[in-house]
């Protein structure tokens, strides 16, 4: 017996029909719909590695059981940037050298994504507390709370020039 | 780049990175060359050629940001199955009894192997003891038993656990005490007294310079097992191609890896093909000592298609390879005016149940911190001993930052009774340029000093300690580690070939690999500066053992400065080959030629006035498309100048030797024993800097895991393993507890490294943990004697002083 579900994936419909519907999002995403960028580090929700976007909030994918996700709006890492560039947080890190092995990076990325979408401009505070939540076993931090701070600036500096362009669309506007 | 390629070998000057020179506060003589070292430097006086010294962005950073970089867990093959392993609940047992049938039975289920189903050939890097699955016996909780191929991981994982083994359990021995008893159970019938490997050495007469000392201090300090916890696990993809098999694997070390992995399968080295994944995190866990590649493979026969194994984070820890645990009993020899005379060294290391390579971390252990004093004389007993627990290995430091824990206690006590400042006492003893230590470790470039010196001004040293806040305290150490270091054979060398494309671009072919620390894009700049091109128009290569170039991998501290040399030698040819090439068409001299920018640059021709630029992918397409064409290409190798220790561990282990020099300020809760690391300053003689901000990576990252080594990363332990085998028990630090850190690096330049380069993975490990400890000490006086300095440890410490006192009182 199948089950099928419905939900928004980086702004597309899907419909998947998965055996299991306890089965978690991450091992969807990863072994059934192809999107390896989220990456599985614990399978227990600790360490952050397979942090993706929920209805806006940040969450590990490893905890979420796929069949309550009917309806639910998904985003991945494979939804930031794209032909037109790199999503400021994206651009942050490779900018700061946030990253060494990048295995945590997409989680990381994920969780000052969702950070910067409900609160543009956090205080210092919130930005180590978001990065907190994510291990990372490579750089110690410094370059990745550096590439935090810079994200903040750089999705400044597009706001600003879009609004200069007098653009209908915010910095969310390609993202529909 | 010019086209002259004759080197000038001026000595190097300080001050030589590309920016203002600092002086350097390090008033030192002009060394006496041990040896006629080959020099690889530019002449003196000229700034380096960019791109070396500047912050290029990583090559791979784009693809990893993006998510799109390929790791272990990410290949995907046609009709790919996926693995899992049956690992032993018991410490020791003998295997009576498998029965695979109901694990066979369940639907989607291709295969399913036992010991019986392997060439029941043991295997490892130093001592073979491991067989790929057991065979007869178990020796550890976790220990590989059977495993299975299925059409996903859940249904491999359920068939597992339907494999039925009966075992006959036999006392364990689970600890260094239990294992060294008299008639204790052996863990190897054919290790008596359960001792893997010893060694001792006796070098100037230990007895008699103690007999000379004015003060005298020993102790044992004990460290724990370690895990990389790397956030990607151990994993690997099989994929069989008549007799031979391909194995993606993200290991650090690929030819050495394949190598052992033909051995444990029973087949010549010319069947098995290794090729590198992304790696998403090393520090030595992936340097290919454990068998979950084997089974792998061996699953992939028997099922006749691919098969991808990846360790759960549980496996991680029951099954990988951690820091080998040491404990370490010290004597160190004074003169009461502070020079340091002799060291005694009595090291007892815990192997686990199976060898890898925790017998060449014993000798490293052993020798290499007394590189960093003049001693006069050191005696050292050395015994690596099987335990029933999780074998253990390679881990960043490779022995020293155990080693260094427990004799920098010494000299923190030492310091302490001399009444002498840590820093002063160092910069006492340390060693210099030019220095030979007991075990023949010939020292090069050497900054030491100036990094003692940086560091105690970067923490504020003097002004704070003749301040002091309660509760608070202060510590300094240092230490040595190696650019590469000979010990697979007598062979530390590299090489790379440089390939120069029609369209104008470099591609660097090395199989020495990626494992996070950008080595690719330090490559890929050294071969940019040589070849006067763009970093965007270097390749540098992944690792594949039939297509690159032979190479050991990510190991020792050695890419940098192994492969940089070789990559630097290849792109000289290439670029010497490339003139040549533009000399014949230009009709001009190659010496009046140079690229710059991907061009090649001539002055204006006899009555012109316009310069000759020539795009190199220009002169390279030309010198293909003519009769008898050729393409443009360089060849490099460069062997490290050391020497393959002997048994005894005599013997220059490497051609150039990094250092660092870290203090740390920490303050201690006496309420709860809690520490916290306020700030730690390092700075590190790594030579030239050849990108700050990866340079500063390494250490900053190297003093996280130091920091964990120190305070954080334990287990609870039953039964010979530990009780939650995963992070919520396993505490990886994160961002809160890192303390305010200055990172610096001392003016320095290796004469024999590219571009004045030395190593930097490591070194900034080694002495954090003996730092955090004398802090500890420092700030309330309780010296923790066995590693994690825990809370708890300290709380009672603290308690028992108090109760001490009032018993005085009373």
């Amino acid at each position: 017996m199948m089950v099928r579900l419905r939900f928004r994936l980086n702004h597309e419909d899907v419909e998947i029909h998965v055996r299991d519907p306890a089965s978690t999002l991450l091992d969807v995403l990863r072994d059934d719909l192809g999107l390896t960028g989220t990456k599985s580090g614990c399978a227990i929700g600790y360490c952050g590695a397979c942090t993706v976007i929920v209805d806006g909030e940040a969450v590990p994918a490893c905890l979420r059981m796929v069949g309550l996700l009917e309806g639910r709006e998904v985003r991945t890492i494979e939804d930031l940037g794209g032909p037109e560039g790199l999503d400021p947080v994206q651009a942050a890190f490779v900018k700061c050298a946030g990253l060494q092995c990048g295995f945590c990076t997409p989680g990381h990325v994920m969780a000052l994504r969702a950070l910067l979408d409900e609160e543009p401009e956090p205080d210092d505070e919130r930005i180590r507390r978001t990065v907190d939540g994510n291990y990372c076993r490579c750089t110690g931090y410094v370059k990745i709370l550096d590439a935090a701070r810079e994200a903040v600036a750089l999705q400044k500096a597009v706001a600003v020039r879009n609004s200069r362009a007098g653009a209908a669309t915010s910095p969310e506007g390609r993202r529909r | 780049m010019t086209a002259d390629l004759n080197r000038g070998k001026e000595p190097m000057t300080a001050g030589f990175r590309g920016k203002a020179p600092t002086p350097v506060d390090v008033t030192r003589e002009v060394p006496t060359p041990t040896r006629e070292l080959p020099v690889t430097g530019l002449p003196s006086g000229r700034v380096l050629p960019p791109p070396i010294g500047s912050a290029v962005e990583r090559i791979d950073a784009a693809e990893k940001v993006s998510g799109e970089a390929v790791y272990a867990g990410d290949v995907r093959l046609p009709r790919m199955l996926h693995g899992a392993v049956l690992r032993s609940p018991h410490a020791s047992a003998r295997v009576v009894r498998i029965d695979t049938s109901r694990a066979e039975r369940l639907p989607g289920v291709h295969a399913v192997i036992t010991g019986a189903d392997t060439a029941r050939i043991r295997w490892g890097a130093f001592r073979p003891d491991l067989y790929p699955l057991a065979i007869g016996r178990v020796r550890y909780v976790g220990d590989e038993v059977a495993a299975v191929a299925a059409t996903d991981a859940e249904t491999a994982r359920r068939a597992a656990e339907l494999i039925s083994v009966e075992y006959e359990v036999l006392p364990a021995v689970l600890g260094l005490d239990e294992a060294l008893a008299e008639g204790a159970p052996l863990v190897h019938d054919d290790a008596p007294g359960n001792v893997a490997h010893e060694f001792a050495f006796d070098r100037g007469g230990a007895d008699e310079w103690f007999a000379r000392s004015d003060v005298i201090v020993e102790g044992v300090w004990q460290s724990a097992r370690q895990w990389h916890g790397s956030i990607e696990t151990i994993g690997c993809t099989a994929e069989w191609s008549r007799d031979r098999v391909t194995l993606w694997v993200n290991t650090q070390t690929p030819f050495l890896a394949r190598q052992r992995y033909a051995t444990a399968l029973g087949l010549p080295t010319r069947s098995v093909r290794v090729i590198q994944t992304e790696v998403g995190g090393g520090f030595g866990g992936k340097s290919g000592d454990d068998n979950t590649s084997v089974i792998c493979a061996i699953l992939a026969r028997r099922a006749g298609r691919p098969v991808q194994l990846l360790n759960t984070r549980e496996e991680e820890f029951l099954a990988s390879r951690p820091r080998t645990p040491m404990r370490c009993r010290v004597r160190l020899g004074f003169t009461s005016d502070g020079l340091v005379t002799a060291k005694d060294l009595d090291l007892i290391a815990d192997n686990g149940a199976y060898t890898g390579k925790s017998q060449a971390v014993l000798g490293a252990a052993t020798v290499r911190h007394d590189a960093l004093f003049a001693y006069r004389a050191v005696r050292a007993r050395s015994r690596l001993v099987y335990t029933n627990l999780v074998p253990t290995g390679a881990f960043r430091g490779f022995g020293n930052p155990s080693a260094d824990w427990a004799v920098g206690q010494a000299w923190d006590l030492a310091a302490a009774r001399l009444g002498i400042e840590m820093p002063d006492l160092l910069l006492l003893n340390a060693v210099e340029e030019g220095g030979v230590s007991l075990h023949n470790h010939r020292i090069g470039s050497c900054e030491l000093k100036q990094c003692i010196r940086k560091a105690a001004t970067a923490i504020g040293w003097y002004e704070k300690r003749s301040n002091p806040t309660p509760h608070r305290g202060f510590a300094m150490g240092v230490s040595v580690h190696v650019s590469g270091r000979r010990s697979f054979g007598d062979y530390d060398g590299s090489s790379a070939i440089v390939r120069l494309t029609e369209d104008g671009r470099a591609v660097v072919i090395t199989g020495e690999g990626e494992i996070g620390t950008g080595a690719r894009t330090t490559l890929a700049q050294i071969a940019a500066a040589e070849l006067g091109l763009a970093v965007a128009d270097v390749t540098v290569t992944r690792p594949d053992t039939d297509l690159t170039t032979h190479a050991l991998g990510a190991l020792a501290s050695r890419v940098t400065y192994v492969a940089g040399n070789a990559v630097k030698r290849a792109a000289a040819q290439a670029c010497e080959r490339l003139l040549a090439a533009a000399s014949r068409q230009l009709g001009r001299p190659a010496s009046e030629l140079r690229v710059e920018d991907g061009l090649v640059h001539a002055p204006p021709a006899l009555g012109e006035d316009v310069p000759v630029r020539l795009p190199v992918g220009v002169v390279v397409r030309a010198e293909l498309y003519r009769p008898n064409g050729e393409p443009v290409v360089g060849l490099g190798s460069f062997d490290n100048p050391s020497e393959f220790p002997d048994g005894v561990r005599y013997g220059n282990e490497s051609g150039a030797y990094n250092f660092a020099a870290e203090a740390a300020e920490v303050e201690v809760d006496p309420a709860t024993g809690a520490v916290t690391v306020l700030e730690l300053a390092a700075v590190v003689d790594c030579g030239t800097v050849l990108n700050p901000p990866l340079a500063e990576g390494q250490v900053e990252g190297a003093i996280a895991q130091g920091i964990g080594m120190a305070l954080t990363e334990r287990f609870d332990w039953a039964g010979g393993a530990p009780t939650r085998p995963n992070f919520v028990d396993y505490k990886l630090p994160t961002s809160q507890i890192m303390p305010r850190l200055h990172v610096e690096f001392a003016d320095s330049y290796e004469p024999t490294g590219p571009f004045g380069a030395k190593g930097v993975g490591e070194i900034a490990l080694d002495p954090v943990a003996s730092i955090v400890a004398s802090a500890v000490a420092d700030a309330v006086g309780v010296r923790v004697h066995e590693l994690p300095i825990t809370a708890e440890k300290i709380f009672w410490g603290i308690r028992s002083a108090t109760d001490r006192r009032d018993g005085d009182r009373r």
